[in-house]
C-alpha cells in the first residue's frame, strides 16, 4: 500500500450478538484521522447499537475496536472516553442542577477528577470554565453560559451536548444522531457548525438519518443494513450504489438525498 | 446543667452521624438502609478496646479505620447490583452486622458490651470533644461539596451513565464515597459508645438506620445545614417534648411520610422556597 | 428425617413469604417502587382476622373481611401516598413507604397495646400425619395448599384473561397501554387490591399458625419480602414464588447449622447478598 493514511479508529470484524438477535454482523471500518465520516442506514441497521460497541456499552460478541493501536476490548465506558473517545448523546442528557457553562466545564475538568483523591484536593474552576466558555463559543450558544439548561430550547441543548464532547478534547468525537428533532434550518446551521469544528481538525464520526446534511458535509460514508455494511466510500458514489437505494426503499430520506445542492440552498426559509 | 450537657452531646453525635450518611446518599445519591452497621462498628471496636487498656481518644481512629474498610468492602459488593437493589442489599448488611453481633459472646451477645471504661475527660469536656468533632465533620462536608469530588458526585447523583460517558471511574468515586462516610459512621459511633457507657446488638438495627436516613431525609437530601438542622431537632425531639417519648416512632414514620409526599427535598428546600418567593415578592413591588 | 422436617418446615414459611411478597412484586412490577408499607396489611389482616373470628365465630367471615379491608387500604396506599409521587426520584417513594409502614405499626401499638391479641377458640390446630410420620397442624397444609391454588389462578389470570394481558401492558409501555384504552389508574387498583388481599390473607393464617397477632409482627415479612423480590428477580411472579420457598427452606436448614454464627434474619440476607454477588440479577430474573 503506498498512501496509507493513518487510522485513528479501526472497527475490525465487530459482531454482536443479543440472545439469538445478530444485531452487527461482522462490520469491518476505519476512521481516519481528521476526516468526517458518517455513518448512516435505514431504521434498524445498526448503527446505534454500532456506535454503542465502540463506546463500549454494548460488549462486542467478535471482532476488534482499536483506537490508535490500542485495542478498546473489555474495556469500561470511562476509560475508553480516558483514551480519546468522546460521544455526543442521541438523548440529551444536561446536568439540569447547573448551568449550561458548569455543565461544560465538569467535562473540562477531566484531568482533575481521574482518580477522588486528586479531586478531593482541587476546588478552583477559573481553568475549566475558561475551557467551557471557548467551547460554548465554538458551538455558539456562549451567550447560554450561565443559564439553567432545563428551559432551553433542543438545538441549543444538542449544541451544549456537543460542547461537552468537545471539551474532553477528543481524539475521535461521536456524534449520535445530533440533527433529530430540529427543523430544516436548525439542523442545517447545527450541520454547519459540525463542518466547522471537523475543519478545525476534530475527528467526527456521525450517525444521521438527515441525508440531505450528511451528503453535504460528510466526506466519507459508510452504510449499514440489517447488521451488515453494504458500501462505503465518497458520498455521491455511494448514493447511486444500487444497493444502497434498495436499502431504503420507500424513503422520503431518497428524495432529499438526490437534490442535495437544492436543500442546502433553498433551506433558509423561516 | 448536666442534663442539658448530655443532651448536647447526644445532638452532636446524631449530627455527626447523620452527616456521614448525607455524603453517601446526599452528595453521591447511593440509598444506604443500613447505615447504623457502620455506627457499630466504630461503637463495639471503641468499646472493646477502651476495656482492654487503649486510651479512648486512640480508640477514635481505630474504629474510623475499621469501619470504612468494611465500608468500602460493601461499597464494592454494592457496585454489582443495579440501583433499585443497592437498597435492599444495604439493608441485608444492616441485618448480618445484627445477626452476627448478637451470636457472639465475645462480642457480649444479646446484651451486649457495658460498664465501658471512662474516657478521662470530663461531662463538659467530652461534649467540646463531640461538638468540635461534629463541627469538623460538617465542614469537611461543606469542603467536599465545594471541591472537584463535591462536582462529580453530584453528577454521579443526578446521571451516573452520563458521567461514565464524561470519562469519570464512577464506581470509584461510589466506592470513595462510602469509605469517608462510613469513617465518619464509625467516628460517630466511637463517641456514641463513650457517651452511653453501655451499647448492645439493638441499638444499630434496621430501626436506627430507617431513623438516620430520617434526619437527612427530613433535614434535605444533600444540604448540610439542612441534615444538621434535620438531625438536631430530630435527636432532641423526645426531649423536649416528653410526651412524645412513647410516640417517637409514630412521629418519626407520619413526619418521613409528609415530608416525602408534600416535600421531598426536606426542610432546606422549604426554607429555599419561603426565600425564593419573599425574594419574587419583593422584587415585584420595585 | 431431619432433613424431610426442616424442608417441610422451610416450604410452610416460604408459603407465607411468597403470600406477601406476590404483594410486593406486583407493585415493583407495576411502578418500580419498593413497598415497604405492605406489610401493615398483612398485620391489618392478622388483627381483623383475629377480632372478626372472635366476635362472630366464624373463620371465613374473618378472612372475607380481613381480605377486603386489606385490599382497600392497599388502594387507599396506591391514592394516597404512590400516585402523587410517581414523577419523583425513587428514594422518595421508598422513604415514604418506610414512614407509612412505621406509623401503622405504631399505631397497631397504641391502638390494641403492645402485648397482641389472640384467637379465643384457634380453628384448624390438629395434627394431621402424613408420610415419613411428618406431622403438620391442618393450617400449616392449608397454608400451602392456598398459596398454590392463588398462585396458580393469579399466573392464569394474568397470561390469559384481558387483564391480565392489561396489567402487562401497564407494566412495559404505559403510555402505548393508555393509547389501546386501557385505564392506568384501574389497573393499577387492582393490582394494589389483589397484593393488598393476599398479604391480608397471610396475615390471618399467621396469626392462625402462632396464635398470636401483635404490632411488630410485619416487620420480618417485610424485610423478608423485598429480600425475597429481589432474590426472585424483582417483578417476576414466578420468580418470586420460587425465591420465597427457596428462602424458606434456607432459613430452616440455617438456623439449625449455622445458628451458633448468625441469627435468622442474618441467615436469610446472607444469603441474599451471597446470591447477588454470584448473580446480581437475581436467581430467577427473566432476563
Amino acid at each position: 500500500m503506498t498512501m496509507t493514511q493513518q487510522t485513528l479508529l479501526r472497527v475490525a470484524g465487530v459482531t454482536v450478538r443479543f440472545g439469538g438477535l445478530t444485531a452487527i454482523d461482522n462490520v469491518s471500518f476505519d476512521v481516519h484521522p481528521g476526516e468526517l465520516l458518517g455513518l448512516i442506514g435505514p431504521n434498524g441497521a445498526g448503527k446505534t447499537t454500532m456506535l454503542r460497541a465502540i463506546t463500549g456499552v454494548v460488549r462486542a460478541t467478535h471482532g476488534d475496536v482499536t483506537l490508535e493501536g490500542d485495542t478498546l476490548n473489555g474495556l469500561p465506558i470511562h476509560k475508553r472516553i480516558q483514551k480519546g473517545l468522546s460521544l455526543s448523546q442521541q438523548l440529551v442528557k444536561p446536568f439540569r442542577e447547573i448551568s449550561v457553562l458548569d455543565n461544560v466545564a465538569l467535562a473540562a475538568g477531566a484531568s482533575r477528577t481521574r482518580s477522588p483523591l486528586k479531586a478531593l484536593l482541587h476546588v478552583s474552576q477559573k481553568e475549566e470554565a475558561i475551557i467551557g466558555r471557548e467551547m460554548l463559543e465554538r458551538v455558539g450558544i456562549a451567550a447560554y453560559a450561565d443559564q439553567k439548561p432545563g428551559i432551553q430550547p433542543l438545538g441549543i441543548l444538542k449544541r451544549l451536548e456537543m460542547a461537552r464532547a468537545l471539551a474532553l478534547k477528543p481524539k475521535l468525537l461521536l456524534l449520535d444522531e445530533p440533527l433529530a428533532g430540529l427543523n430544516s434550518k436548525e439542523a442545517n446551521a447545527l450541520a454547519s457548525t459540525i463542518a466547522d469544528i471537523n475543519r478545525q481538525g476534530v475527528t467526527i464520526v456521525l450517525i444521521e438519518h438527515n441525508l440531505g446534511e450528511v451528503m453535504r458535509i460528510c466526506q466519507r460514508l459508510v452504510v449499514l443494513d440489517n447488521g451488515r455494511k453494504i458500501a462505503s466510500g465518497e458520498p455521491r458514489a455511494v448514493m447511486n450504489d444500487p444497493a444502497v437505494r434498495a436499502a431504503y426503499l420507500g424513503g422520503d430520506t431518497i428524495a432529499e438525498a438526490q437534490q442535495p445542492t437544492l436543500v442546502a440552498a433553498g433551506g433558509k426559509h423561516a | 446543667m448536666e442534663y442539658e450537657i448530655s443532651l448536647l452531646t447526644s445532638m452532636a453525635i446524631s449530627v455527626l452521624f447523620a452527616l456521614s450518611l448525607n455524603l453517601i446518599t446526599g452528595f453521591c445519591g447511593q440509598i444506604s438502609l443500613g447505615h447504623a452497621a457502620f455506627l457499630g462498628i466504630g461503637a463495639y471496636l471503641s468499646a472493646l478496646l477502651s476495656k482492654a487498656g487503649l486510651p479512648f481518644l486512640a480508640t477514635l481512629p481505630l474504629g474510623m479505620l475499621l469501619a470504612g474498610v468494611i465500608g468500602v468492602v460493601v461499597g464494592l459488593a454494592s457496585l454489582r447490583v443495579r440501583a433499585d437493589f443497592l437498597a435492599i442489599t444495604t439493608m441485608g448488611v444492616g441485618f448480618l452486622f445484627v445477626g452476627i453481633v448478637r451470636q457472639q459472646e465475645w462480642l457480649g451477645g444479646e446484651l451486649g458490651v457495658s460498664a465501658i471504661p471512662d474516657s478521662g475527660l470530663s461531662k463538659t469536656g467530652f461534649m467540646l470533644l463531640s461538638l468540635g468533632l461534629c463541627l469538623v465533620t460538617a465542614a469537611l462536608c461543606i469542603y467536599i461539596r465545594k471541591s472537584w469530588m463535591g462536582r462529580v458526585f453530584n453528577g454521579v447523583a443526578e446521571d451516573e451513565d452520563t458521567m461514565r460517558v464524561l470519562g469519570i471511574d464512577v464506581p470509584r468515586y461510589k466506592l470513595a464515597a462510602f469509605a469517608i462516610g462510613t469513617a465518619l459512621a464509625g467516628l460517630a459511633g466511637g463517641l456514641y459508645a463513650q457517651h452511653l457507657k453501655f451499647i448492645g446488638p439493638d441499638s444499630f438495627g434496621f430501626v436506627e438506620s430507617v431513623t438516620v436516613l430520617s434526619m437527612v431525609v427530613v433535614g434535605g437530601i444533600g444540604s448540610v445545614v439542612g441534615v444538621a438542622f434535620g438531625a438536631a431537632v430530630l435527636s432532641a425531639l423526645p426531649a423536649w417534648f416528653q410526651f412524645i417519648g412513647d410516640y417517637k416512632l409514630l412521629v418519626y414514620g407520619g413526619l418521613l411520610f409528609l415530608m416525602m409526599r408534600f416535600s421531598p427535598g426536606g426542610m432546606a428546600s422549604i426554607v429555599t422556597r419561603v426565600v425564593n418567593s419573599r425574594n419574587k415578592a419583593q422584587g415585584d413591588r420595585t | 428425617m431431619l432433613f424431610l422436617e426442616l424442608t417441610a418446615q422451610g416450604l410452610v414459611q416460604g408459603s407465607i413469604y411468597a403470600l406477601v411478597a406476590l404483594g410486593l412484586t406486583l407493585v415493583y412490577g407495576l411502578l418500580r417502587i419498593l413497598h415497604v408499607a405492605h406489610a401493615a396489611l398483612f398485620t391489618l389482616g392478622g388483627y381483623l382476622g383475629v377480632i372478626v373470628t372472635n366476635a362472630t365465630g366464624s373463620l371465613a367471615l374473618g378472612f372475607a373481611i380481613a381480605m377486603v379491608a386489606a385490599g382497600l387500604t392497599g388502594i387507599a396506599m396506591y391514592r394516597l401516598c404512590y400516585e402523587p409521587i410517581l414523577k419523583q426520584p425513587p428514594f422518595v417513594a421508598l422513604i415514604a413507604s418506610i414512614g407509612l409502614y412505621i406509623a401503622f405499626e405504631e399505631l397497631f401499638r397504641i391502638i390494641f397495646g403492645a402485648s397482641g391479641l389472640s384467637y379465643q377458640a384457634p380453628p384448624l390446630q390438629e395434627q394431621v400425619v402424613l408420610f415419613g410420620g411428618l406431622q403438620f397442624k391442618q393450617a400449616e397444609l392449608m397454608v400451602m395448599a392456598g398459596t398454590a391454588v392463588i398462585i396458580g389462578v393469579l399466573g392464569y389470570l394474568q397470561n390469559k384473561t384481558r387483564i391480565g394481558v392489561a396489567c402487562q401492558a401497564t407494566v412495559s409501555d404505559p403510555q402505548m397501554a393508555e393509547s389501546f384504552g386501557i385505564k392506568l389508574r384501574q389497573v393499577r387498583d387492582i393490582n394494589f387490591f389483589v397484593g393488598s388481599a393476599l398479604a391480608g390473607f397471610a396475615g390471618v393464617w399467621v396469626a392462625l399458625l402462632n396464635n398470636l397477632v401483635e404490632p411488630t409482627m410485619g416487620s420480618v415479612p417485610s424485610y423478608k419480602g423485598l429480600a425475597i423480590i429481589v432474590l426472585g428477580g424483582m417483578g417476576s411472579v414466578r420468580g418470586t414464588l420460587l425465591a420465597a420457598l427457596v428462602l424458606g427452606v434456607v432459613e430452616s436448614f440455617g438456623t439449625i447449622y449455622l445458628g451458633k454464627l448468625l441469627d435468622r434474619n442474618a441467615i436469610a440476607f446472607a444469603f441474599l447478598i451471597a446470591v447477588l454477588m454470584v448473580r446480581p440479577q437475581g436467581l430467577f430474573a427473566r432476563r
